[in-house]
């Protein structure tokens, strides 16, 4: 006879989800759904109408983690919208702000994930912030890290968090020699950080992978499974670390491929709970006699590319662009980690190629006439797709398939064969960005339009 | 306490002639850059550069000497400096930034650092802050007003503008001078000046203006252990000439006095707006007051 | 240090670009987690499921009146925090959230969300999207001082922190609009320009020496408001501006002569 169990609110990751959870007599899990219980600002229907250059500005906002490359996947969905082509080196600072990006939120995620983790060689577990070593110089580099990360951005982006400098069209500002120096000289700073870090991280993940029992925070020891966080599904990603769009030339990207399911159609029914866990740290599961009922629960629609669930982020880039294929919860973890030096070798390379005196906004920008744009930005936790249609500066539609709602389903399925007191480390190992994923289902008319634009 | 705090008060003028031939007074703010920009004390320097129209200043950052040299010199009207002052740090990448400003933009400036709201890592960038001292300041149609106008003198041929001994003065390229009373200016002036209540820039690390010393001379309030330390080097380095302020004329006095006046004066419409208005039942309604 | 004082991150709907802030003091968020708050709550870093009882609560983001779970967890805030501060734009004023209008799956249904201070009582409000990381930091310092320093210190922590609290006090609206109603039109403007250097979207020029807004890129944040001189300017705590940023750098443990 299967449970079910309810962890709610989920913890150390962004936003608000809890976990459903049938499980077996072992407890171990059947079937998982994750959900996203963040409120639905409605960034999608509160676009319309609104000017171009302001919905990237607000898109960004969706998510403080990876506002750049909401920034950046709106602006360009905008700039294929209305076929504007930006200069070469406002294209140029765009790679140096993505990479800027990634390198700390990497550097983020590690903090988020190291409390699952143990020192190796030990039975200790990490709690990255207190003050004794080694763990401390660990949380200093991974500071360090993400200082020079958000430095790169401010100077590129204008901000860190939030940039102000892109623009559809290009950017606001060149930056000086200066500014490029120093963001030359930052990335050498942080090449041996980041290498040690991803060293020390892989070091970690490999060992908590060879564990047999993991403790759970209150002590308690589980049984892993051998294919901890594993899953079927297919991978999708639309560039090594940056975009493709649909001015490409040759698209990475295919909305012909998108099918979008509502959670009504997805999610579990209403369901009790009859497992309750007290001892489940912090302050235990949901009691048990309580309802719950993630179809009717769930804030985010469920994307499928080519009708089923796909992974994206780190371990589908390097699977698609590199022959990586390393499975389960830490395979991912391992992918991300393995993602550091690239971020630098590709931040000095654009630095490098870069004419601070070359113009960086578009001689023209158009205003546009409906036509169907789209980007898919390589964000870090995966592919960040923003469409839209622009008339007259204004937007008329705007659609953004962010990289947690494709992972939502891809996760939910991972948590598959896992005892259930683990599942929220592999939901940390997925992706742990919520407030971005709550897009709109798009209707099948609008589906009918996208497929017809792009046949003509 | 109209004067601030401060560690010394001098006359002063750059020993640099280059500096001097366009500077306004003793050529300080520049020189005083100029040596910081050299001692890698600052990365750059916010000035008032030239704009589009003839006197009509844009903020630039200046990170080479002659940049400094091109924004020598006051133009009696706006030059929002503090506008770049995130900028300097971002696309311009400056770690140690240097800015000039009146006293309102100190003031905005010494906000900015404690409340950083908007600000982020601008705080611990400010490497040297000059401030100006300051009377009024004018819209820019005010000025042309009261240069094309009053003064019968096209904004293009004047090459300086001064306000001295109750007067303003504009000399032109060919060597006139022409000169109106201030109470004629009065009427020019930017609303917001009337309600500010800071002469010398009391929240600078160094000060200056031209009351208070010889024409061609500044005075220099040095007033923070940041601008202590500066002006102690850029004087060891010989940047500067000095006198002791107790035996120049018109010293310290002439500066307590407007000092003293310019803060009465705009005081009482800082208590006026209080009353500016009237409410049904008869009592005042306000105005709104900045400093609460 | 037993002496700590207890803070939570309270996570409406935000989009945690505040708690990046706070976490972008880098090295100084450890020292203020070894020396002055224990961080009781905050569903992003540490795991503790339910509002706690605690000293100083930063809530990022507005609360949607439609989300019964959100309405519960910001009285749930208030109830248990000595101090509420609105962290950032949205907490305080909604920001991108003012423009919101449900109609998007799967809850079509969210469609109001307001700034805190419309549900709750505000102690400090920290405007900016996301408020500096230094002006966190400044806050989390001064709390501390507030509620565990010397006499002379409350004092000063005090002081500083009013005109936050007055500002929590002005109301729950922000928009580059308030230059123009509370600065210009009030006589007060004189044209530093701080206002178009602290806004995040770059929605404010200079033109002959007063500031232009472009209405249509505002996003509400309420930074160029609060970071102008003329907005408030309190000369008992500016004034001291050199002696209080040596006590705060102190109190980070960075160098002082
Ligand atoms: C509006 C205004 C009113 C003034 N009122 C008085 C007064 O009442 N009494 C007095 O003693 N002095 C006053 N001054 C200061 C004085 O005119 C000189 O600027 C000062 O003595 C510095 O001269 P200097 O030779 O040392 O500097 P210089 O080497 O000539 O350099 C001057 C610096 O000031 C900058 N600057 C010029 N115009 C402006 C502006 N509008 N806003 C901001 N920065 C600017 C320039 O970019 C330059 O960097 C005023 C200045 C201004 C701008
Ligand atoms: S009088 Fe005051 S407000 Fe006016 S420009 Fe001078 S310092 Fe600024
Ligand atoms: S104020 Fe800005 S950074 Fe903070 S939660 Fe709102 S959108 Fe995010
Ligand atoms: S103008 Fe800019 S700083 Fe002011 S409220 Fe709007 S977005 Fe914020
Ligand atoms: S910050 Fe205030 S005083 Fe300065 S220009 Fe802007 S509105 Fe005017």
């Amino acid at each position: 006879m299967s449970k079910v169990v309810e962890i709610s609110p989920t913890t150390r990751h962004e936003g608000h989800t809890k976990l459903v959870l049938k499980v077996n007599d072992d407890g171990i899990i059947e079937r998982g759904d994750w959900l996203s219980l963040t409120p639905v600002r409605g960034i999608e229907k509160l676009a319309i109408g609104k000017s171009m250059h302001q919905v990237p500005k607000i898109s960004s906002r969706v998510c403080g983690i990876c506002p750049i490359a909401h920034t950046l996947a709106g602006i360009e969905a905008m700039e294929a919208s209305i076929g504007c082509e930006i200069p070469e080196d406002a294209y140029l600072l765009r790679i140096i702000l993505q990479c800027a990006n990634r390198l700390h939120s990497i550097a983020l995620h590690n903090i988020l994930s190291l409390p699952d983790m143990y020192l190796p060689g030990t039975d200790t577990k990490i709690n990255p912030f207190t003050p004794e070593q080694p763990v401390r110089s660990v949380a200093l580099r991974i500071q360090r890290i993400r200082e020079i990360g958000q430095t790169v951005g401010e100077i590129a982006g204008g901000e860190a968090i939030h940039p102000s400098n892109p623009r559809v069209g290009g950017m606001y500002k060149n930056i000086s020699p200066r500014a490029k120096a120093k963001i030359y000289d930052l990335a050498k700073e942080a090449l041996p950080l980041a290498r040690a870090q991803m060293d020390f991280m892989i070091s970690v993940f490999k060992n908590w992978e060879e564990r047999p029992m993991a403790s759970v925070a209150n002590g308690t020891e589980v049984e892993k499974n051998a294919k901890f966080g594993f899953h079927d599904q297919g991978y999708m990603a639309s560039a090594p670390l940056y975009a493709s769009t649909s001015l490409d030339v040759d698209p990475q990207w295919n909305p012909e491929r998108w099918t979008e399911v509502r959670p009504w159609d997805w999610y579990m029914g209403e369901m009790e709970i009859d497992l309750e866990d007290a001892s489940y740290p912090v302050g235990g599961t949901t009691k048990a006699g309580a309802k719950a009922w993630p179809q009717m629960e769930a804030c985010t629609g469920v994307p499928l590319y080519d009708g089923a669930p796909v992974e994206v982020g780190p371990r589908a880039r390097l699977a698609k662009y590199r022959d990586y294929d390393r499975k389960g919860a830490m395979g991912l973890q391992i992918a991300r980690q393995m993602e550091f030096p690239d971020c630098l070798y590709a931040m000095m390379e654009a630095a490098d190629a870069l004419d601070t005196s070359g113009s960086v906004l578009a001689d023209e920008i158009p205003c546009g006439d409906g036509t169907l744009g789209w980007c898919a930005n390589e964000a870090p936790r995966g592919t960040d797709v923003h469409l839209a249609k622009v008339k007259d500066n204004k937007v008329q539609w705007y659609s953004l398939l962010v990289p947690t709602t494709w992972n939502f389903p891809t996760c939910s399925r991972a948590l598959e064969g896992a005892p259930w007191q683990l599942a929220e480390v592999i939901v940390r190992a997925y992706d742990p960005c919520v407030s971005c994923a709550t897009h709109m289902l798009v209707v099948d008319e609008e589906k009918k339009v996208v497929a017809q634009k792009l046949v003509q | 306490m109209v004067l601030g705090n401060y560690k010394k008060a001098v006359a002063a003028r750059s020993t640099d002639s280059g500096i001097l031939s366009a500077s306004q007074d003793g050529g300080i703010v520049t020189q005083l850059f100029a040596f910081a920009l050299d001692e890698g004390i600052i990365d750059g320097a916010i000035v008032a550069g030239p704009g589009a129209e003839p006197w009509l200043p844009e903020p630039v950052v200046a990170t080479t000497r002659a940049e400094l040299l091109a924004a020598r010199g006051t133009r009696y009207t706006i030059s929002p400096n503090m506008a770049l002052i995130k900028e300097a740090t971002r696309s311009y990448g400056l770690d140690k930034v240097g800015i000039v400003g009146t006293p309102c933009q100190i003031q905005g400036l010494r906000k900015a650092q404690l409340y950083p709201l908007g600000m982020r890592d601008v705080p611990d960038k400010i490497a040297l802050a000059i401030g100006i001292f300051c009377m009024e300041n004018f819209p820019y149609q005010g000025l042309e007003t009261m240069v094309e106008d009053h003064c019968n003198v096209k904004m293009e041929s004047a090459v300086k503008m001064d306000i001295g001994k109750g007067k303003f003065s504009v000399y032109t390229e060919r060597g006139a001078l022409a000169q109106i009373p201030l109470k004629l200016t009065h009427k020019y002036e930017q609303p917001g000046c009337h309600v500010c209540l800071d002469y010398v820039s009391n929240l600078a690390d160094v000060s200056t203006g031209s009351v208070g010393s010889p024409d061609g001379w500044s005075t220099v309030f040095v007033r923070t252990k940041v601008g202590d330390g500066v002006w102690a080097k850029a004087l060891a380095a010989g940047c500067f000439e000095t006198k002791p302020i107790e035996e120049v004329k018109p010293g310290l006095d002439l500066v307590t006095k407007l000092a003293t006046e310019k803060i009465t004066k705009n005081q009482k419409t800082v208590e006026a707006r209080a009353s500016f208005g009237l409410k049904a039942d008869g009592s005042a309604k306000a105005l709104r007051n900045p400093y609460l | 240090m037993a002496n700590k004082i207890t803070v939570g991150h309270v996570h409406m709907s935000g989009c945690t670009g505040c708690l990046v802030s706070l976490a972008d003091n880098y090295e100084g968020l450890f020292k203020i987690l070894d020396d002055y708050a224990d961080l009781v709550y905050a569903l992003t870093l540490v795991d503790v499921r339910h509002v706690p009882e605690m000293d100083v609560a930063l809530v990022e983001g507005s609360v949607c009146i439609q989300d019964e779970t959100a309405v519960e967890e910001i009285r749930e805030t208030r109830k248990k925090a000595k101090v509420v501060v609105a962290l950032g734009g949205c907490a305080s004023y909604g920001n991108i959230t003012r423009f919101c209008r449900g109609g998007q799956w799967n809850q079509p249904q969210h469609e109001s969300y307001l700034p805190i201070g419309d549900l709750i009582d505000v102690d400090v409000v920290l405007p900016g999207c996301p408020p500096g990381a230094q002006a966190i930091r400044n806050t989390c310092v001064m709390a501390y001082l507030l509620l565990r320093g010397t006499d002379e210190q409350k004092a000063l922590a005090a002081a500083y922190l009013t005109p936050l609290m007055n500002l929590a006090k002005r109301g729950t609206e922000a928009c580059g609009c308030d230059l123009m109603i509370d600065v210009i039109n009030q006589g007060l403007c004189m044209g530093c320009g701080t206002c178009a250097a602290s806004c995040p979207v770059r929605a404010i020029s200079m033109a002959y020496g007063k500031p232009a807004i472009d209405r249509d890129m505002c996003i509400k944040c309420g930074a160029c408001y609060a970071q102008c001189p003329r907005s408030f300017f309190n000369f008992d705590v500016i004034n001291e501006f050199e002696s209080i940023t040596e006590l705060i750098g102190a109190a980070m443990g960075q160098g002082g002569e």
